[in-house]
């Protein structure tokens, strides 16, 4: 394509950017003061933070590589995804659960 | 105890919320920070970008793109979807905080991500959110966070030759969400939901504009929901409280 994009062009772009950002955010926060949540999208909104981050973090772990997504046991991010589960199975320690599933990714990143 | 020493209290205890998660955040920020730079911004640009957008994942889908010359709508657009989760977020925040301030709301709408607003909710749906001065506790856990990132991002931005990149450290990131879910996997419409998410971000990974992220959370947020009202009344009940 084109050259990148610099000058007035960066500046709109980051504005556009740091706007969308901040409409999205607030966007029920600040519209619709009125409004009242039927029972479905209540049962509904109970549900959006485990849906939404799994599907943030599944194409996170499964990349490898260049390919979009490998399944494959040898997989660093897996086996540091799984280490990390395993460690949240019986502690709920955060800490212990980032170190150990860095440990396991960065072990099979170097081993494997 | 005072109002203000009450709400000082709410406040430092969500700091101390988020306390262990915070690695997640340095590791994401200064990734992201290292990221801006090496993808083509110049310095004054990046912190520019990196204080008044404020979220991750917008800002790295934008920089090829703008690498790359496309078009300005084009790159706003990508931005615009990769956020297009906040909406559903801000739904689902809003019966927290209807009693707030105009200002107050915008502002913890700007400082929510999507760790802070994970972590608000599974406190709320667990019963253990103070009971009054909500909109401190949850400024604390957005405070920490943003701070961290923030500090992470610049240093990143500032250091970039010297962060090494093929560490993989923003994968404390994904952990530090990954934390998160699994808890969360305790009951079969969250089960259901989140297997349903995770298929369908993997088949919508290519999707134009970053529209795959979306698309897999309301598959998954449907899921859940269809899932949910199949359960005997009580056992929802129950579900919706552990």
């Amino acid at each position: 394509m084109s050259e990148p994009v610099v000058g007035i062009g960066l500046a709109v772009v980051i504005v556009g950017l740091a706007l969308t950002t901040f409409l999205t955010r607030t966007s029920f926060l600040l519209a619709g003061s009125r409004l009242r949540l039927n029972h479905r999208v209540e049962v509904a909104l109970r549900y959006a933070p485990v849906c939404t981050l799994t599907a943030i973090i599944v194409p996170d772990i499964l990349q490898h590589g260049g390919a979009a997504f490998d399944l494959s046991p040898l997989n660093p991010r897996l086996i540091g995804a799984l280490a990390a589960g395993l460690w949240l199975c019986w502690s709920r320690n955060i800490l212990g659960c980032l170190a150990s599933g860095m440990i396991a990714y960065s072990l099979a990143r170097v081993l494997l | 105890m005072t109002g203000s020493s009450e709400r000082r209290e709410a406040f430092r205890a969500g700091r101390r919320a988020i306390l262990h998660s915070l690695p997640g955040a340095a590791a994401w920020g200064l990734i992201s920070g290292v990221a801006m730079v090496k993808g083509g911004l110049s310095l004054p640009w990046a912190i520019m970008m990196s204080l008044s957008v404020y979220a991750g994942s917008a800002q790295l889908a934008a920089l090829p793109l703008i690498a790359a010359g496309a078009p300005l709508w084009v790159i706003v657009a990508t931005g615009l979807i990769t956020n297009l989760r906040f909406v559903i977020y801000s739904a689902a925040l809003r019966p927290y905080f209807a009693n707030e301030s105009t200002g107050r709301r915008a502002a913890l709408g700007f400082f929510m991500t999507d760790f802070t607003f994970a972590l608000f909710m599974r406190h709320a749906q667990h019963g253990i959110l103070p009971e009054r001065h909500r909109d401190a506790w949850f400024a604390g856990v957005c405070s920490n966070n943003w701070i961290t990132w923030q500090v992470c991002a610049i240093t990143g931005i500032v250091a970039a030759s010297r962060v090494p990149t093929d560490w993989g450290l923003e994968f404390t990131g994904t952990l530090a969400l990954l934390a998160l879910v699994v808890p969360a996997l305790n009951a079969r419409p969250a089960i259901v939901g989140a297997a349903v998410a995770g298929v369908v971000a993997l088949l919508a990974h290519d999707m134009p504009f970053r529209l795959g992220l979306f698309v897999a959370a309301i598959a998954g947020i449907a899921a859940a929901t269809f899932t949910d009202s199949r359960l005997p009344r009580e056992a929802s009940d129950t579900g919706s409280r552990t």
